[in-house]
Parts: C-alpha cells; sequence; structure tokens
C-alpha cells in the first residue's frame, strides 16, 4: 500500500457507468427461413410471409447467421473492458406480431440469446415501434435512478417488405425520423439478401441511407456494432463520435 | 488568507490515444484577490487543451483586476454577457495564433474568485462547484450536460448565456471551494444524490496544515493511482481552503489542539502527546524506523503503530524506508 495518498479507493463515490442502451429489432419472419449456399430442393413447397417458398436440405439459412452474428456481438461486448459495463442490450423480433424476446439488462445479467425462430409476416411497424417504447421506458428508468446514459440506438434488420398494419408503419417510421433529426436516436437499418425493401429501410434513416448487408455477412456487421458500442462509451463531452461507417463498406453497400 | 491546491491527469483513454490532458487548472493571488479556475477541454477539439489552458489564466487575471467592479453590478445578465464577450474575445485572438477555428478551443469553465469577505463563482458546462460550510460539504452549481451523458455546453457554445451560471455573496462562514472536471465527478459526486465526496473536507484541511509543495505531491500521486483508474476521462481538480484563523505550525499548538489534529477521540495523556511531538519534530529530517525508535526510547513495533496512525493522518511521508515529517510545524 502507498502510504503518501491524500485518497484511498474506500473514500471514492461509486457512481453507476453511464449506459448505452442498444434495441436490435430483428425480423423473425418466415422469409428469414430462406436458405443460401448449397441446398437440394426436396420438391415440396410451402406459402408464407406473402410468398411460396420452395423446400431444400442443406446450405445455411438467414436466420442462422443472424443468430450465429448476435451470439457473437454479446461475445464481444462481455470481452470489452469498458463496453461490458455500458452496453445494456434489448432485442424485440417481428413477425406475425412484436415481441421482446430480451429486455433491457446489463450483458453480465442476461442468459444467452434465445434461439430465433422464423415463422409468419412481416408486421415491422409494430416492432420498431415496441423498440421505441422499451427505448423510451428504459430512459426513464435511468432517469429515475440518477444513472447517466448516452444517445439510444436502434439496429433494425430485415428482409423483406413489411406486411403488418400500415398505420402502424407509417407511425414507426415517423416517429424514428422525428427522433433521430433531434439527436435523441441513433438507427441503423439493415437490408439482408437481395429482397430487402431499401426504399422503406430509408424512410427510417433521415441522415444516412440505409445499409445492405452483402450476402449473409452479419459476423462483420457485428464486430463492427460492438466495436461502435465500446468507443461510444468511452466518449467524453464535445467528442462527436464518428462512427467508422468507411468500415463497414468493405461488407455493406450504401 | 486562502490556501490553495491543484492537480490535472491525462486519462486512461488520452494515453492510449497520445491526446494531451485536456484538463487544465490555474490559480492566482493578485491585488488582494485569490482566484481558482478549472476547464476540461471539448473532447473531440484538437486544440482544446489551448483554449482550456488560455481561459483559465485569463479569468483569473480578469478577475484579480476587476473583481470589485463584477461585485458591484447590480445586473447579473449584463455581467454573464460582458464575461462571455471577453472569453470569446480572448479565444477569438488564440484561435488567430493558432491558425484554428473558435470551435477548436472550446472547454467548459469553472472558477471562484474571493476577495476579504466577498466571492464570485462561475460556471459553465459540466463538472461541479461545490463548498464547505459549517463542516458540511454543499454544491454550488451542478453540473450541466444535455439529456446525454458526452453532451455539455461549452465557452464557444450558441446556449453558452443561458445556461452560464454566476453567483456572488459574503463567504463568512465558508470554509472553502473546490472546483472538479466531469473525470473527478465520477469518483467524488455522488450523481443521484448530488452530494460531494466527505474525504474532500479531510483535504480541504489538510491543506491548511501541509507544506504545500506536499500536499501537491501527494495529490498528483492519488490522482495519479486511484481516481484516474476509476474513468478513461482527464481528471482535474482545484481547492482553496479558508485559513482565517491561520495555522501557526504544529509546535505552536495547545495539547488540546494537538490532541484534535492526531485525531484523539477522548484526550489522550500529556505523555502520550509528547511523543508525538518527538516524533514528529524528530522527522523533520528523513529518518529510518530504527532511527526514530531510537530517538523516542520505544521499540520498533511500537514505534511503527504511531508511524503509521501519522500517515494515515497524512501528516508525515514514507519514501521507501524513510519516514519524513510534511506538516507545518513552525
Amino acid at each position: 500500500m502507498d502510504n503518501n495518498m491524500l485518497l484511498r479507493i474506500e473514500d471514492l463515490i461509486n457512481n453507476p457507468t453511464p449506459r448505452v442502451p442498444i434495441c436490435l429489432c430483428l425480423d423473425t419472419s418466415g422469409s428469414m427461413g430462406a436458405v443460401e449456399g448449397d441446398c437440394v430442393e426436396t420438391g415440396e413447397t410451402v406459402y408464407e410471409d406473402g410468398r411460396t417458398w420452395n423446400i431444400v436440405t442443406g446450405g445455411t439459412s438467414r436466420i442462422d447467421e443472424l443468430q450465429k452474428g448476435v451470439e457473437a456481438f454479446y461475445e464481444a461486448i462481455r470481452e470489452d473492458e469498458m463496453a461490458v459495463y455500458s452496453a445494456e442490450i434489448c432485442i424485440v423480433t417481428f413477425d406475425n406480431k412484436a415481441t421482446c424476446c430480451v429486455d433491457f439488462a446489463n450483458i453480465e445479467r442476461q442468459e444467452n440469446v434465445p434461439e430465433l425462430h422464423p415463422i409468419g409476416d412481416t408486421a415491422m411497424g409494430e416492432g420498431v415501434n415496441l423498440a421505441l417504447d422499451l427505448l423510451e421506458r428504459r430512459k426513464q428508468e435511468y432517469k429515475d435512478k440518477g444513472v447517466d446514459y448516452y444517445q439510444p440506438w436502434l439496429v433494425l434488420m430485415t428482409d423483406g417488405e413489411p406486411n403488418g398494419n400500415a398505420g402502424e408503419l407509417t407511425r414507426a417510421i415517423n416517429r424514428t425520423v422525428e427522433m433521430v433529426n433531434q439527436k435523441k436516436l441513433t438507427v441503423f437499418p439493415i437490408g439482408i439478401g437481395s429482397e430487402a425493401d431499401m426504399s422503406t429501410l430509408n424512410k427510417f434513416s433521415p441522415k444516412r441511407p440505409a445499409l445492405k448487408l452483402q450476402g449473409l455477412k452479419f459476423p462483420e456487421f457485428f464486430a463492427w456494432l460492438s466495436k461502435s458500442v465500446s468507443k461510444t462509451s468511452q466518449s467524453t463531452p464535445g467528442e462527436t463520435v464518428k462512427l467508422d461507417l468507411d468500415g463497414i463498406k468493405g461488407w455493406g453497400e450504401l | 488568507m486562502w490556501k490553495m491546491v491543484q492537480c490535472a491527469v491525462q486519462g486512461r483513454s488520452h494515453i492510449k490515444t497520445d491526446i494531451p490532458c485536456q484538463d487544465k487548472t490555474y490559480t492566482l493571488v493578485k491585488n488582494g484577490v485569490n482566484v481558482i479556475a478549472l476547464a476540461d477541454g471539448a473532447g473531440s477539439a484538437k486544440f482544446s487543451h489551448y483554449g482550456a489552458e488560455r481561459i483559465t489564466r485569463f479569468i483569473c487575471d480578469d478577475f484579480s483586476e476587476n473583481f470589485d467592479s463584477y461585485f458591484a453590478a447590480e445586473d447579473g445578465a449584463s455581467v454573464k454577457k460582458e464575461l462571455v464577450s471577453k472569453i470569446v474575445a480572448e479565444l477569438d485572438d488564440l484561435s488567430k495564433e493558432l491558425n484554428c477555428s473558435l470551435k477548436e478551443l472550446a472547454s467548459t469553465l469553472l472558477f471562484v474568485a474571493v476577495k476579504e469577505n466577498q466571492f464570485i463563482l462561475s460556471h459553465i458546462g459540466d463538472g461541479v462547484i461545490g463548498y464547505l460550510k459549517d463542516n458540511d460539504l454543499k454544491i454550488a452549481s451542478q453540473p450541466e450536460n444535455g439529456e446525454f451523458t458526452n453532451t455539455t455546453v461549452f465557452t464557444t457554445s450558441k446556449d453558452v448565456l443561458a445556461t452560464m451560471k454566476l453567483i456572488k455573496g459574503n463567504i463568512g462562514d465558508i470554509q472553502g471551494f473546490v472546483l472538479m472536471s466531469d473525470g473527478t465527478e465520477v469518483s467524488l459526486y455522488n450523481k443521484r444524490e448530488k452530494k460531494l465526496a466527505d474525504v474532500l473536507k479531510k483535504i480541504m484541511s489538510l491543506c491548511l496544515v501541509i507544506l504545500p509543495q506536499k500536499m501537491e505531491e501527494q495529490l498528483l500521486s492519488s490522482f495519479e493511482s486511484v481516481i484516474k483508474q476509476a474513468t478513461t476521462d482527464d481528471c482535474s481538480i482545484v481547492l482553496m481552503a479558508n485559513d482565517k484563523d491561520s495555522f501557526p505550525g504544529y509546535k505552536n499548538l495547545s495539547n488540546v489542539e494537538k490532541n484534535k489534529l492526531l485525531d484523539f477521540r477522548v484526550f489522550v495523556s500529556k505523555k502520550c502527546l509528547r511523543r508525538y511531538d518527538e516524533i514528529l519534530k524528530g522527522l523533520e529530517c528523513e529518518r529510518t524506523l530504527k532511527d526514530i525508535s531510537r530517538i523516542i526510547h520505544l521499540k520498533p513495533r511500537f514505534t511503527k503503530k504511531h508511524l503509521d496512525k501519522l500517515l494515515q493522518l497524512n501528516l508525515i511521508e514514507k519514501k521507501g524506508t524513510r519516514y519524513h515529517t510534511i506538516i507545518i510545524m513552525n
């Protein structure tokens, strides 16, 4: 012990670490079961999410890759000295309805990422509205408990066109745009595969175009996302956190 | 008379990225005015460390010259306007010298100026201004953050006038003031309860009895080893303590005063106090445990207990195996 100290650890106040609330709003509609890579058609078909699909064996489904990407994201956050204490993740899925699969909590208190299953339609508006409601509720909890926080993040990932309630979709777009313009939210709309409705995704993002994921490069996206969370959690007043969008150009398409 | 102590340390993230410490502190005693100032340069602003340094010096100089006229002004809003326009003009000059934009010099600013029985304090942005009165630590000005933790107001911000705080008053029973940056806030300011850490009382009272150079050394060492580890941000602090009874030195204290300084809960015997007198006097030169044990005719293991107590009270220091008195003796 160094004796020549005016202050010792026991003299300090233990303030809670400022939080970065992140909501992953994920499409789990039937189309997310679409398979890419080497696969063989079985001759069977199924009608789901607004169209007829061929049943195949082999290959890798979008939802499996998304699942691995989210798990890798959790792992990367757990390994980061700062982000592990500041990041708070919530997962909302949308198919026929919107569901909160994982509510906001510090990552160390959360269990493993729940298994994602592709089913039904694409109620995107309902999903985003639930995500925004949960973000608002979390911010209020921070305020009530005197916890500082950074601007919340919303990551919206979909591979298709929204086919839920049109009014809910419009409301979701308007709410998101208003919050982004007021600098109250950072939004990352991400299109998966060639059939993602980029024009709808762009409506959620007034400041920069939505990104289209190349192939199934989820690991690269989530690695970038965890680094950005880490960077944000260390930012100080007056420090503009420049999200390294060039860094994701290699795998995304602007 | 006021005693002042200050320190600023580079944060861990700035060490990693080789960015200079953007927290700057300055103190000045001139024309009977005591001024302390602290500024925390804006994170992304390239030259904010220069802006912070210039503005702390400027504000100390300005208040040492113009304290009376500021204090006499009835209209606080016009004083704020005058101060902001002077600050911006000063930064504008610096921006020309450095060939950069005004925004590159942005920082927060906290200061307290005291003349005789009057004080003025002002605050732009985050950080905390606190004071000690009747042995109770109170908040004079809270941090001004936006909704999000990494946003605040700076000297160059458009809304600086709307959020700037300016307070004047009489010193009365005020025993000291403290300024701290947001990096220091993490460890010494309870954000939920809006209270300052009790240890600041101890630092203020030690300010009055410890040799100033030793005080700065110990403060710096504490900041490097303890405060800095709780955040990645730069950390800084400035304190001023009111030495209205003028500490006469340990040797000139009564037994009652010694008893209090040595933190005995009950009055101890004259013999016990004499032992501490001998230790502190003996350690006016650096000595080892064995040396001091011989001087006070006490076995080393018993002597060590007394030395540990004095170390705990920060009245002596230990470097390697040698001890040294740091309290003002005469």
